[in-house]
C-alpha cells in the first residue's frame, strides 16, 4: 500500500514535469503547424546553461532563469522569423521536421563541443533532501520542479486567456486567415508565439536539470514521450497536453509496480496508438490533428 | 556509455532514418580516414620490404562517433600512447609499430566490414579489438575467419566467450560475472550474524552491466542472502524514482547496481530522496568516474565499486605507463586507456615470445598458442586465460573512505579497511 501511495505521488510529480516540457511543443504546432523536433534539444541546452551557471557562479540554478528565459524568447522569435517563416506553407509541417531536426543536431553537436560528452549533474545541497507526507516521501528538488511547472503553466494560461497578445495568438491558432482579416498581424504573433514556446523550454530545462544527469544526446530520450503527450492531449491544446502529461506520468509510475520499467515505458506508445485509432484529434484539441 | 533505444514507432523511426543519413554524411567528410598512417603507406603490405625495416602495421576499428564515442576515444588514446611508447623504446622486434584506426560509428555491421578491409585490403600484420561487447563479437568473428589473433580491451560479458572463438583474449583482469568476486568472498567470510540477510538488485538491460550484478547475485543467493527486489531497466531510462520506490519498499539490507554512469547517479540520488539506508551499496562503473563525486556531493561515503585498474596500483610496468601517459596527455589514465595499453602489452609479449608479426596463418597461430600457455605481465596485473579467452583474475574492490575512492579488497592490495555497515548517506 505504501508503495502504491509513493508511486502515485512520484507519478504526479513526474506528470507535472512532463506537462511543462510538453507545453511549448503543443504551442508551436497550434500556432504554426510546426513539428519542433528541436524542442527537447533546447530543453537540454537550458539544462546545460543552468549547470554551467551554477558551476561557475555557485548560485542556485533557478537564478539562471533570469537570463535564459529572455534569451530563449528572443531566440525563438529569431528562429521563427528567419528560418521557419521561409518554409512554403503547403509543405510546412513536413519541412519543419527536417529543419528543426537539423537544429537539434546542431545544438547536440555544439553542447558536445563546448562542454564535452561528460555526463553532468548540478550538485545541490538539497538534492537528496525530502520530507514525509501521508506516508509518502517527497523530494525537495522534485517539488521545486513541480512548482516551477505549475507556475509556468499558470502564467502561460493567463497570458493566453487574459492578454491581448494571448487573444491574438488563440485567434491565430483557431483560424489564421480570419485572424488576419480582423487586423491581427499573424506573422508577428506567430513569431512571439514561437518565442513563448521556447521560453517554456528554458523553464522546463532548468526544472529538469535540478534532478537529472544531463549529456548532449539526452534529448532523443525525451522527444518521443513528449510527442506522444501532445498528440494524446490534442495538438495545439496547452491544457490538453497538461492533462495528458499528468495521466501518462501517473500511469507510467503506477504500472512500473507490476510490469517493471521496460514495459511501463510502452504506455506512452500504447496510448498514442489508441488515440490515433479511436480519437485522432486527441481528447482536448478539436480538429487540428486532421491536418497533421 | 549509455546506449539509446528508441521505441516510438512514428517519430523515432523518422529520427533514426535521418540520424543514419546524418552520420553517413559526416563519414563522407572524412572522419574515417586512418588517424595515424605515418608516412602514408598504411596500405602497403609488409612483405614487399626487407624484414626489420618496415613498420609493423596494426589494424583497429573503434567507435569514435556514436553511442560509444566517449569510451572509444579513451581506448584510442590508450592505443596511441602505447604505440608511441613502443616506438620510443626500440619498437617491436626492432620494427616500429604503426596504427591504422578506423571509425565504426558504434555500428556492429560497420565494425565487421572495417576489420574485413583492414585484413584484406590494407594487409595489416596484427589487429587489436574494438570497444564494447556488441562490437567485439562481430569483429572477433571476422578475425577468426582469417585466423588472426584477436586481443580485445572491452568485451567482458559472457556472450563474448560462449561464441566458440578460438582466437580471442580479453586484456583485463576479469570477466563481468567475476567483478565482485572479492566482495562475495568477503561477505561469505563474515560471521553468520553480521551477514546481510536480504539484497536488492537493479541492473541495466546490457550484457556487461547486468553481468556484474548477476554474478554477485548468484554467489549471494548460494550463501543464503535472499533476493527481495530485482529490477531490470532499459538503457534509455532516465527517471529512477519508481525503481527506487520499489527498492525502498523491499527494505533490503544491501543494494547492488549493475550500472553504467548516469543510471547509477540518478538511482543513488532517488534512493537518498526516499530515505533508504542500506548497509552496503555497490555499483559498477560509475563510482570510479571522476565526475561521480561531483554529481553526488558529500554523500558518497561507503559506496563500493569493482575496478579493473587504478593508476596507484603497484604492478611492475604500471609506473612507467602512468608517467608516460601523463607526459602525453597531462592526466592520469583511466580504465579504458589502461585496457587499451594492456592489449598492446599482451600482443607485444606474444610477438616477442614467438618472434614473428605477419598475417600468415602460421605466425598468427603461433601467437595464439603462445598466449594460451604463458602468463603476461601487464599494467592491470599478471594475466592468464582459459580456452575461451576469459582472464583468470578478479577486480579490485574500491570504496569511498573519507571522501576518497580507495582499494579495500582484497586484503593484500588494500589501502584502507572495508567499512560495513556503510555510514548513512
Amino acid at each position: 500500500m505504501d508503495l502504491v501511495v509513493q508511486s502515485l505521488v512520484l507519478g504526479i510529480l513526474l506528470g507535472g514535469l512532463y506537462a511543462l516540457l510538453a507545453a511549448g511543443l503543443t504551442l508551436y504546432f497550434g500556432v504554426m503547424r510546426v513539428v519542433m523536433i528541436a524542442h527537447s534539444a533546447f530543453l537540454i541546452l537550458a539544462a546545460y546553461l543552468a549547470w554551467w551557471f551554477t558551476s561557475t557562479t555557485g548560485l542556485d540554478p533557478l537564478l539562471s532563469l533570469l537570463f535564459t528565459v529572455p534569451l530563449f524568447f528572443v531566440t525563438g522569435v529569431f528562429v521563427q522569423r528567419v528560418l521557419i517563416a521561409r518554409l512554403k506553407p503547403a509543405t510546412l509541417t513536413m519541412m519543419s521536421v527536417l529543419l528543426t531536426f537539423a537544429i537539434a543536431l546542431m545544438i547536440e553537436g555544439m553542447l558536445g563541443f563546448v562542454f564535452s560528452g561528460t555526463q553532468r549533474r548540478i550538485q545541490l545541497p538539497y538534492s537528496g533532501a525530502s520530507f514525509e507526507i501521508f506516508g509518502a516521501r517527497i523530494a525537495v528538488v522534485k517539488l521545486i520542479a513541480f512548482a516551477l511547472a505549475a507556475v509556468a503553466l499558470a502564467a502561460l494560461y493567463l497570458v493566453l486567456k487574459a492578454t491581448r497578445f494571448g487573444q491574438s495568438l488563440r485567434a491565430t491558432i483557431q483560424n489564421s486567415e480570419a485572424a488576419a482579416l480582423v487586423g491581427i498581424d499573424t506573422k508577428k504573433v506567430a513569431g512571439y508565439g514561437f518565442g513563448v514556446g521556447l521560453a517554456t523550454a528554458a523553464v522546463g530545462g532548468t526544472a529538469l536539470a535540478l534532478d537529472a544527469t544531463i549529456y548532449p544526446s539526452l534529448h532523443w530520450h525525451w522527444i518521443g514521450p513528449l510527442m506522444a503527450i501532445i498528440v494524446v492531449g490534442g495538438l495545439g491544446s496547452v491544457p490538453g497536453a497538461a492533462a495528458a502529461a499528468m495521466v501518462l506520468g501517473v500511469s507510467q509510475s503506477l504500472l512500473q509496480i507490476p510490469m517493471g520499467t521496460t514495459w511501463a515505458q510502452t504506455i506512452f506508445y500504447i496510448v498514442l496508438f489508441a488515440t490515433l485509432v479511436f480519437r485522432p484529434h486527441g481528447f482536448f484539441g478539436g480538429r487540428l490533428a486532421q491536418r497533421f | 556509455m549509455s546506449v539509446k533505444t528508441h521505441t516510438n514507432r512514428s517519430i523515432r523511426g523518422w529520427i533514426a532514418i535521418m540520424a543514419a543519413g546524418g552520420l553517413l554524411a559526416l563519414a563522407g567528410c572524412g572522419i574515417d580516414e586512418p588517424s595515424e598512417s605515418g608516412d602514408g603507406d598504411a596500405g602497403a603490405d609488409s612483405s614487399d620490404g626487407a624484414e626489420g625495416e618496415d613498420p609493423i602495421q596494426i589494424g583497429i576499428s573503434l567507435p569514435l562517433t556514436g553511442d560509444f564515442s566517449e569510451p572509444g576515444k579513451g581506448v584510442q588514446r590508450g592505443y596511441e600512447a602505447w604505440a608511441s611508447y613502443v616506438n620510443e623504446n626500440g619498437g617491436l622486434l626492432g620494427r616500429d609499430v604503426e596504427l591504422t584506426i578506423l571509425d565504426d560509428q558504434s555500428n556492429a555491421d560497420r565494425v565487421a566490414s572495417d576489420y574485413e578491409k583492414l585484413i584484406n585490403q590494407d594487409g595489416v600484420d596484427l589487429v587489436f579489438g574494438p570497444f564494447s561487447t556488441r562490437l567485439v563479437v562481430p569483429a572477433a568473428q571476422v578475425a577468426m575467419d582469417y585466423g588472426f589473433l584477436f586481443v580485445e580491451p572491452a568485451g567482458a560479458a559472457e556472450e563474448v566467450f560462449n561464441q566458440g572463438f578460438t582466437n580471442l583474449f580479453y586484456a583485463a583482469p576479469a570477466v563481468a560475472q567475476d567483478h565482485y568476486n572479492y566482495l562475495a568472498e568477503h561477505i561469505e567470510a563474515m560471521p553468520e550474524g553480521e551477514r546481510p540477510q536480504t539484497a536488492a538488485y537493479a541492473a541495466m538491460d546490457d550484457p556487461f552491466a547486468q553481468g556484474t550484478a548477476y554474478g554477485l547475485k548468484e554467489k549471494l543467493e548460494a550463501m543464503g542472502v535472499e533476493t527481495v527486489a530485482d529490477e531490470v531497466y532499459p538503457p534509455n531510462t532516465t527517471d529512477f524514482s519508481s525503481i527506487a520506490a520499489k527498492i525502498e519498499a523491499s527494505d533490503a539490507d544491501i543494494i547492488v547496481g549493475g550500472t553504467q554512469y548516469q543510471d547509477a547517479v540518478n538511482l543513488i540520488i532517488a534512493l537518498q530522496q526516499l530515505g533508504y539506508q542500506p548497509d552496503l551499496a555497490a555499483f559498477s562503473t560509475a563510482p570510479t568516474n571522476p565526475e561521480f563525486a561531483a554529481a553526488i556531493g558529500d554523500k558518497t561515503e561507503g559506496i563500493l565499486s569493482p575496478t579493473g585498474y587504478t593508476p596507484e596500483s603497484t604492478y611492475p610496468t604500471n609506473a612507467e605507463f602512468v608517467e608516460f601517459f601523463n607526459q602525453e596527455h597531462g592526466s592520469e589514465p583511466t580504465e579504458d586507456e589502461a585496457n587499451a595499453w594492456t592489449t598492446g602489452q599482451v600482443v607485444a609479449a606474444a610477438v616477442e615470445g614467438v618472434g614473428c608479426a605477419d598475417p600468415s596463418p602460421e605466425c598468427q597461430g603461433q601467437l595464439i598458442d603462445w598466449l594460451r600457455n604463458n602468463e603476461v605481465e601487464t599494467v592491470v596485473g599478471p594475466l592468464t586465460w582459459d580456452a575461451e579467452g576469459r582472464p583468470q583474475g578478479a577486480h579490485l574492490v574500491q570504496q569511498y573512505v573519507d571522501g576518497e575512492i580507495t582499494i579495500v579488497l582484497p586484503d593484500d592490495a588494500k589501502e584502507a579497511e572495508f567499512i560495513y555497515p556503510k555510514p548513512e548517506w
